[in-house]
């Protein structure tokens, strides 16, 4: 490697994962997630991860003490692809057409194992004649595995003062 | 019946037909902005409203900035530990006095000509007052301009704009019992904690009254959330679950077949530490409470709807649930986790997932029913002007039958929203908004024995 491939470069586990390789795990799960393949996206996820949104008054407390949007462990986070999946979910069905963009992506080691991914988003809705924005910043941790990068932490936050009219979380954000 | 006109001026707002046994909602009261104008009037400027938790300002100095009816206020607790509502408006001009969502200070002061006030309300500061004659008149004249009233029920603070208004117990009637109850569940009693659901609906604030007032729904619009508790090895029934109406405008839903409580009725997604811990919470209520008490504290889950802008859900868990209208078409939603104030940390972190997974605009049942207030206030453009007659109406008869016979209503029947609707034409007070034909029974079914 040159010193300029270095750049950006982050070793966890043994592993050399660069921000590159961080950029593109980020776009095809948005690809995903814009396809509604929720199945190949539930992929993206070791055993035992969890799914976050807090809330908009947030201010990094622990979601376990207190209120969020989303609090799902990997339990309910396989209910939810279920769900979402079903023609019952009336909230999704018709799906949301979304249309995601990711930027400012970092990457840090976090402990030994892991990447704590920094990255904002803005993911457009559209449903029922109406048009919402949703803006923010992901924190993830992920995880390098022989697949490739998955999450252990998808955590979505948003920069809202409160969910706009009609704007609910009723897809994945 | 009569035909309904493009804002339902001209046609009764509720037709109640005993002989028929049908009861019909005219849709005007979702859709006209000139209903949402008689009701900001008649109701939201008369009544007594939910302000929020005295837990949410815990502290002296601690303070909330929150819209009620419109106006934007400053919930707040001053020096001294007193709770106040003041309208968060410089008395000098009117500028927004807080403009900081929450914090704690012991002094407002506008940023405008920097007027400053105590949180009691006093003026402590006007820059180079010498130039108005007699000053102290002035500070005098100038306090904070509070809420009229202000009553706090187990922690529930309320506020009335009118001063006139009964005494807050009086007009909570038998609902005050059921939020004490909730207060009963756990020794030390309920706070609120961080982390408030703030999201907003593009729909009419009585759709979500009704909403949760509604077991009928339940079954076909949460199919996915129902499925979810099935797998996870909990039957759900709607066999014993009723409907009271509880009088002025309150209503209540008791559902005993809805799901597991948390820390009172075991289930198997809750795990097995849980159900050891409730085990133990079980004996301790029965000490402190008696059996009876017990029974209806910890076996029911309750839906009370406190008229016209609080919904406490006593299910899984507990929230609570206020509701500011904003147009015809829009409501804003606040939703606060209301938990033990000793809780253990596992069992705290157990109530956070499952309440969060159920209610909530990310949950897995919430938003099948925000896509249902929103669908009705979209279809309900299809009948608006319609010159057919009875059309612009919607149904809420199911349960009249057994109404009419003195049997007490199931929730999955529409009488609490009926209890509901009649106490609204009542308060907003239409000209002929209420038609009824037939014979009324003599007295609707209300309350029961819980103490």
């Amino acid at each position: 490697m040159t010193s300029v491939d270095e750049y950006g470069v982050v070793t966890v586990a043994g592993r050399n994962v660069s921000r590159a390789q961080v950029e593109d795990f980020l776009y095809v799960e948005a690809d995903l997630l814009d396809a509604w393949q929720l199945d190949d996206w539930l992929a993206l996820f070791v055993d035992g991860a969890r799914y976050e949104i807090p809330t908009t008054d947030y201010r990094g407390w622990s979601l376990h003490e207190g209120g969020s949007f989303v609090d799902d462990d990997y339990d309910l986070l396989r209910a939810r692809v279920k769900r979402l999946k079903s023609r019952k979910a009336h909230a999704e069905n018709p799906h949301s057409r979304t249309h995601r963009l990711i930027s400012n992506v970092r990457a840090f080691a976090h402990e030994d194992d892991a990447l704590r991914v920094t990255a904002s988003f803005i993911v457009h809705r559209a449903r029922d004649g109406q048009f919402d924005t949703y803006v923010g910043r992901y924190e993830h941790l992920l995880v390098p595995t022989d697949e490739g990068l998955r999450f252990r932490l998808r955590r979505s936050i948003l920069t809202h003062e409160a969910l706009p009219p009609g704007a609910r979380l009723s897809f994945i954000l | 019946m009569p035909q309904a006109g493009r804002d339902g001026s001209a046609t009764p707002m509720i037709v109640e037909d005993w002989d028929a046994l049908t009861f019909r909602v005219n849709r005007a009261a979702y859709r006209s902005p000139d209903v949402f104008a008689q009701e900001r009037e008649n109701i939201w400027m008369r009544t007594w409203l939910y302000l929020g938790h005295e837990s949410e300002i815990a502290e002296p100095n601690d303070f909330k900035v929150r819209t009620l009816a419109g106006r934007p206020l400053i919930f707040c607790r001053d020096t001294a530990g007193e709770v106040h509502a003041w309208l968060n408006s410089c008395p000098h001009r009117g500028t927004v006095l807080c403009r900081e969502s929450e914090g704690s200070n012991k002094l407002f002061q506008c940023f405008y000509h920097a007027w400053t006030f105590r949180n009691n309300g006093d003026v402590a500061a006007i820059p180079d007052d010498a130039a108005y004659e007699g000053s102290e008149g002035l500070r005098e004249s100038m306090k904070l301009r509070s809420v009229p009233r202000l009553e706090i029920h187990e922690g529930y603070v309320f506020v009335s704009f009118n001063p006139d208004v009964p005494p807050l117990l009086e007009y909570l009637g038998d609902a005050a019992d059921y939020m004490t109850m909730i207060e009963q569940q756990h020794v030390g009693g309920m706070t609120t904690t961080p982390g408030v659901q703030l999201y907003s609906v593009r729909g009419n604030w009585k759709l979500a009254v009704e909403n949760a007032m509604d077991g009928y729904h339940f079954s076909p619009t949460h199919n996915t959330f129902v499925g979810y508790l099935r797998e996870s090895g909990f039957a759900v029934t709607d066999d014993d679950q009723y409907a009271y109406n509880l009088g002025n405008g309150h209503g209540l839903l008791v559902l005993t077949g809805h799901g597991g409580r948390i820390s009172m009725i075991w289930e198997p997604r809750f795990g097995a530490d849980e159900k050891v811990r409730t085990e133990e919470h079980r004996k301790e209520m029965l000490e402190r409470l008696g059996e009876k008490r017990t029974h209806y504290v910890a076996d029911e889950s309750h839906i009370l709807f406190v008229f016209p802008n609080l919904l406490l859900f006593d299910i899984e868990g507990l929230s609570i649930r206020q509701l500011e209208p904003v147009s015809a078409g829009q409501t804003d939603v606040r939703a606060w986790q209301l938990v033990p104030r000793n809780e253990d940390p596992a069992a705290r972190a157990l109530r956070m997932k499952t309440v969060v997974s159920f209610v909530g605009p990310g949950g897995l049942a919430t938003p099948d029913d925000i896509e249902a207030y929103e669908a009705v206030q979209r279809g309900i453009e299809a009948t608006a002007g319609d010159p057919r007659t009875g059309l612009d109406y919607s149904d809420m008869s199911r349960g009249m039958v057994d109404e009419v016979k003195g049997v007490q209503g199931r929730s999955i029947d529409e009488g609490a929203m009926r209890g509901f609707w009649r106490h609204w034409v009542g308060a907003v007070g239409i000209d002929g908004g209420l038609q009824v034909g037939g014979e009324r029974p003599a007295a609707f079914l209300e309350g029961r024995d819980v103490r």
